[in-house]
């Protein structure tokens, strides 16, 4: 049996017994037991307010995947993540940096999305994250325990492509940093010499 | 007749005061095309939730429309040749013929177009659903409030519709983990979205 109230409760719904987001999320992604998602659906199909918040879940999962494929959001992602966005005919333009190496890139017209692929040996660290620096180096922003995958030899980032396609001719630098209880260790440096694209 | 009671007595069809299985009754109880205003509300109150659950089957947005309309034809027609016994049980009745409708087009047992020819006469039709465009700033600025795993968990789950445990090969995570990650991070973009207007 199905718990409809597992996880936090729910939203302004008028619903005597509202489904949790984290329930309609399972059903959506087909991860229910037979006879639960056949509970949840004799719930959607009775009630106005739990299929309109399903709706709107549909809609934010809809418009997560244009965001996506238009590469509007910054993201570690897997290799075989990158295969389907490829798959689907996406351009994907990649930089592949070693550790202390540097980069020409440029974002064109035709590009959907841009990867940085940052090689270091991941394997010992238990919490790694991007530190994004000035052409000093100097630490601007950081991404916090992004997560490791694969061989754990590489982190892969989709780049926004917003805020490439913004930058003038500059210097990035991106350091990879282990984070391991009270101490910071550098991974490897990455420098990125941006050039507008002329197209 | 029942029907013109009703809308004599209570004022317009598309109001809370009428549950669906009041709809029903009014279709049944009228000449067949005769209760038309109770066949609109009907047809614009179960629409929606046809279509979701077509999309979450089909995964197809033009066979989720197609199910959608086919299945509040069978509803309306079954309605109006008052087969339907028990109008209290409009709504499992009309769960029931979707999940009948889906099983039989995975078969290819039955037409589509055999229903449209058979039933299609003069019976209302939503050819566009009112899905509202998201503010694709506003989104995006959410996504990236989120902590990186969030972000991570919530696109490669949603982009892919990717089950948990694809996600959680792909990022060295647990599946349960993985479940935890993307419950906390979509409650986090939903209520950012709403503004708080909506918690998780």
């Amino acid at each position: 049996m199905y718990d409809r109230r597992k996880g936090d409760v729910v939203n302004s719904s008028r619903c005597a017994n509202p489904l949790a987001p984290g329930l309609l999320a399972d059903y959506w992604l087909e991860e229910l037991p037979m006879t639960d998602e056949e509970q949840v659906e004799e719930h959607l199909f009775s009630c106005a307010d739990c299929s309109g918040v399903l709706q709107g879940m549909v809609d934010l999962i809809k418009a997560i995947r244009e965001l996506t494929r238009k590469g509007l959001v910054a993201v570690t992602v897997s290799e075989s993540f990158l295969e389907r966005l490829r798959g689907e005919g996406l351009n994907v333009r990649q930089y592949r940096v070693a550790p202390g190496g540097g980069v020409a890139c440029t974002i064109t017209d035709q590009d959907d999305l841009v990867i940085s692929r940052l090689a270091a040996d991941l394997t010992s660290a238990k919490r790694v994250d991007i530190s994004q620096c000035d052409a000093e180096g100097n630490e601007q922003s950081r991404i916090r325990d992004v997560p490791l995958t694969g061989a754990r030899n590489e982190v892969v980032f989709s780049q926004s492509t917003t805020v490439l396609r913004a930058l003038g001719k500059q210097r990035l630098r991106l350091k990879l940093i282990a984070v391991d209880d009270s101490e910071e260790r550098v991974l490897g440096e990455y420098t990125f010499d941006h050039t507008p694209s002329r197209s | 007749m029942l029907y013109s009671i009703f809308m004599e007595s209570a004022g317009p069809l598309q109001s809370d005061r009428w549950e669906d299985s009041d709809l029903a009754r009014m279709v049944l109880s009228s000449p067949p095309g005769q209760a038309r205003d109770a066949e609109d509300e009907l047809y614009r109150r179960l629409a929606p939730r046809v279509r979701l659950y077509g999309l979450r089957h089909l995964r197809d947005e033009q066979a989720a429309a197609d199910l959608t309309h086919q299945v509040l034809l069978i509803t309306i027609e079954t309605l109006r040749e008052r087969r339907l016994r028990e109008p209290d049980r409009i709504v499992s009745f009309v769960l029931g013929t979707s999940r009948l409708v889906v099983r039989d087009w995975r078969r290819g047992a039955i037409r589509q177009e055999r229903h449209l020819q058979e039933f299609g006469r003069s019976v209302p039709v939503m050819t566009t659903f009112e899905t509202p465009e998201l503010d694709h700033r506003q989104l995006s600025s959410c996504l990236q409030r989120l902590h990186e795993r969030e972000r991570s968990v919530l696109i490669m789950t949603f982009y892919a519709e990717g089950t948990t445990g694809e996600v959680a090969d792909q990022l060295g995570l647990s599946a349960e983990n993985v479940r935890v990650i993307r419950h906390r991070a979509l409650g986090k973009v939903r209520e950012c979205m709403t503004g708080g207007r909506e918690t998780s």
